[in-house]
């Protein structure tokens, strides 16, 4: 396990974040009053049904978005605007079609500040670390969804920023690759020990790779309960205790009339 | 029924034939397909020589193909087609350069400055909606007939298709990537370099062949109207004496090279935004 | 060969800062017009007066209200409006046709396309004197040219749009049954019918700017291009400027019509 030495300041702390729709004061708010910390090196996972306002959270956190009340502090400092230090994984890779694997992992190098040579180190080191040796040279039209998002969390993950969010980044996914890059996710994660914010709406995914899973629920956004996750990985999602978390936050989705049905 | 139709309209599909297909007839199917495009221009060209031969057309309508080339033949090796040829070139190369280079920047300008484009684009398109051909008059009397006339049209021509698709290019940019430029820190420069201008390429490509197109049909037109050099003017000039043969040859060569350049325009253009750029 | 967007080949299309088309906003719009007009004024008044080249903006004025009473601007315009009409009437309908033809079946496209593209790319305005020869100098002539200008963009856009509709929708027709006129009327027609609109739309353009070429080069008869160049000739600049903006007002129009035309009834998913 290579030893980062992440701080304590690298918390994430989200303190009555509300969200409304611009000019909208009347309507139900897109995020209503999320209170959430996050601890350095855990990951979390949000899954919530469509329109709970998880993927607006992620942007409000990543600094893409400034429009909301409440603070949103990270490492000590209020969150406004976009950092190296929180990178975000989108769930289309939005690549460069005009550069190649190599040149798209350096888009994130532009302002690292760091020399040429430690530069090209960190993108080589990266191509290895999500599995696309041989591939450096190629465009992202030649490469499989699969590869193309490897690419983008390699791009997400060359800074070495403090906190990583991922947005649905396996959305697009079949459920073959998908199953293989949530392996080689959880791989990155134990070896790196960043921050991670995983969004997802695939419960399985969520218990599968957090330490924490937050439950939101809809109109209003807020956040419904949290899960911890106490097992040991890797975790086999055949196991008795990974199929009854699945089911206590599943149970969380359903519509009041259809929990009388399943009774 | 509906099964022929999707076989007419989808060639790429392979609906499957009734009855057996000898490897013979298959052969001669796709040596046909291959020789169909020749049909036509072959049977114009044959019925043209028949005509001209047996007196069916009268010379002053249609001169003889063998008339034709003979005069292309004559211009050429006395000097006088590269003449006119280079006339030609040399306006459509310094009016559209100047059209395009300048397009780009005042394209660039407008879809990077939303102050510009408030103040500059009503009177742009105002400008615009006069075809560059009804500039000619109004321009004959302020520059004169020379050379500053064709190269002030043809780079009118060229300018307003250029501009707008920089524009369109430079405004549109999929806000995808620009929230990736956000995330990762780049400045307002960085930015239009590494973000804008790149995703903006293949629209700036295709108003490029375009401008060109329209700068070669400007050409054409100004040496028609106001020229003593150059191919519109052997037209002119062709057709004035009646000598058609002329006429025939320098249009001819006016399509030749129009057809050229379009092509390789087209090739440069999917250069700049292959299947990578879908 | 992918037929540009039609706001880059009419130049029509009025981009606002919000990316879209539609009117250009704001008072900001006419700081230059107004400057510009005011600079004129001042320069043709105080300036180069009396210069024979130079005319003020009065004198225009002047000129367009001569022109309009004395019946000068509707003739001219009607003539060049008629003759317009009627070669982009004739070349739209005979574009159709031959561009439907080029749609639906293969073999036709495989014979006439290249041949087509080869023609296509010949400048148009090439064709006149051989025109000139073949049909004189007069309406006749004219229309002719009109025609051809017309033509081509109703059969490229025509062509392509039945050739571009999808094999996805095909398969619908045939999982119904449907039969061939069917199939056309129900499915290749008005998924096609956007790229079709925007052939005529360019036809409408096209034979335009033709008309005024056709008025420079086949002098016979009357038009708005022949009072231009009749200004032209007799260096009279108020004529001429006022046959610019009467030029360029027209355009205007025919434009707005097409595409408020477009608007209403085909949104072109490729624009």
């Amino acid at each position: 396990m290579a030893t980062v030495s992440v701080t304590q300041t690298s918390d994430l702390t989200l303190h009555h974040v509300t969200k409304r729709f611009a000019g909208d004061d009347h309507s139900v708010p897109v995020l209503d009053r999320i209170d959430l910390s996050v601890k350095s090196g855990e990951f979390v996972a949000i899954v919530g049904a469509s329109g709970c306002g998880k993927s607006t959270l992620l942007r409000l956190v990543a600094g893409l978005d400034d429009q909301f009340d409440g603070d949103i502090e990270f490492s000590g400092e209020r969150v406004r605007t976009t950092d190296l230090a929180r990178g975000i994984v989108f769930q289309d890779h939005r690549l460069f079609p005009w550069l190649n694997v190599e040149q798209n992992i350096a888009v994130a190098l532009k302002n690292s500040g760091r020399s040429k040579e430690e530069n090209r180190r960190a993108v080589a080191e990266h191509i290895a670390l999500v599995g696309l040796k041989g591939y450096e040279k190629h465009h992202p039209h030649q490469l499989s969804g699969g590869m193309a998002q490897r690419v983008a969390i390699a791009r997400g993950l060359v800074n070495r920023p403090k906190l990583l969010l991922l947005d649905e980044p396996f959305g697009a996914l079949d459920a073959l690759t998908r199953s293989r890059l949530q392996n080689e996710l959880r791989r990155i994660w134990e070896h790196e020990r960043i921050t991670m914010i995983l969004v997802t709406h695939d419960v399985d995914e969520a218990v599968f790779l957090a330490d924490r899973v937050v439950v939101m629920q809809a109109r209003p956004g807020r956040i419904g309960k949290i899960v911890k996750v106490d097992l040991e990985r890797p975790r086999s999602r055949s196991d008795a205790a990974f199929v009854r978390l699945r089911d206590e936050i599943l149970a969380d989705f359903s519509v009041p009339q259809d929990t009388a049905a399943a009774a | 029924m509906a099964n022929s139709i999707a076989r007419t309209l989808n060639p790429g599909r392979r609906v499957p034939l009734n009855g057996t297909q000898g490897h013979t007839a298959s052969v001669a199917r796709s040596l046909g397909w291959i020789a169909l495009p020749w049909l036509v221009p072959v049977a114009c060209a044959v019925l043209w020589m028949l005509g001209s031969h047996y007196g069916w057309i009268s010379p002053q309508i249609l001169p003889s193909p063998a008339l034709v080339f003979d005069t292309l033949g004559g211009l050429a090796s006395s000097g006088e087609l590269w003449m006119h040829i280079g006339a030609s070139l040399s306006r459509i190369a310094v009016g559209f350069t100047g059209g395009v280079v300048l397009g780009l920047l005042l394209g660039a300008w407008l879809g990077l400055s939303r102050t510009a484009e408030a103040y500059i684009l009503p009177s742009f398109n105002a400008v615009v909606q006069v075809p560059v051909l009804g500039w000619l008059p109004f321009l004959m009397i302020v520059v004169g007939i020379g050379e500053p006339l064709k190269y002030l049209l043809i780079g009118h021509a060229a300018l307003v298709p250029v501009t707008l698709s920089t524009l369109q290019g430079f405004r549109r940019t999929p806000p995808a990537y620009l929230d990736v430029a956000r995330v990762f820190r780049y400045s307002r420069r960085q930015t239009i370099f590494n973000v804008i201008l790149p995703s903006a390429v293949p629209v700036i490509g295709t108003g490029i062949r375009l401008a060109f197109t329209k700068a070669w049909l400007t050409l054409v037109v100004v040496e028609l109207v106001a020229s003593s050099e150059g191919l519109g003017y052997l037209i002119v000039y062709g057709r004035q004496l009646f000598q058609l043969d002329l006429v025939l040859a320098s249009v001819l060569i006016v399509g030749a090279i129009g057809y050229a350049a379009d092509r390789l325009l087209t090739v440069l253009e999917h250069k700049l935004s292959p299947a990578r750029l879908a | 060969m992918a037929t540009p967007s039609l706001e880059l080949e009419t130049g029509s299309g009025a981009i606002t800062a919000s990316g879209e088309p539609g009117k250009a906003g704001g008072w900001r719009g006419w700081v230059i017009p107004v400057a510009a007009l005011f600079a004129w004024w001042f320069v043709s008044r105080h300036v180069v007066a009396g210069h024979g080249m130079m005319t003020s903006p009065a004198q225009v004025l002047h000129t367009a209200i001569d022109q309009a009473r004395s019946g000068a601007l509707w003739r001219a315009l009607s003539a060049s409006l008629a003759r317009e009409l009627t070669g982009f009437t004739l070349g739209a309908s005979l574009g159709l046709v031959l561009g439907a033809l080029l749609g639906v079946s293969p073999f036709a496209n495989r014979l006439i396309g290249p041949s087509f593209n080869a023609f296509k790319q010949v400048s148009l305005f090439a064709w006149i004197p051989l025109i000139s020869v073949w049909f004189g100098l007069g309406d006749v002539a004219k229309v002719v040219f009109l025609s051809l200008a017309a033509l081509v963009p109703v059969v490229a856009h025509t062509s392509d749009g039945i050739r571009a509709v999808s094999p996805a929708l095909l398969d619908v027709a045939r999982v119904f049954h449907y039969s061939e006129l069917q199939t056309v009327r129900y499915v290749v027609l008005p998924a096609a019918l956007p790229s079709i609109f925007t052939g005529i739309y360019l036809a409408l353009i096209y034979s335009w700017l033709a008309t005024l070429g056709a008025e420079y080069l086949l002098v016979a008869g009357s038009g708005i291009g022949n009072t231009l160049v009749d200004g032209s000739e007799q260096f009279r600049m108020d004529l001429v400027v006022f046959g610019v903006i009467v030029i360029g007002v027209t355009g205007w129009a025919l434009n707005a019509f097409a595409r408020a035309i477009q608007q209403r009834w085909f949104r072109d998913p490729s624009a």
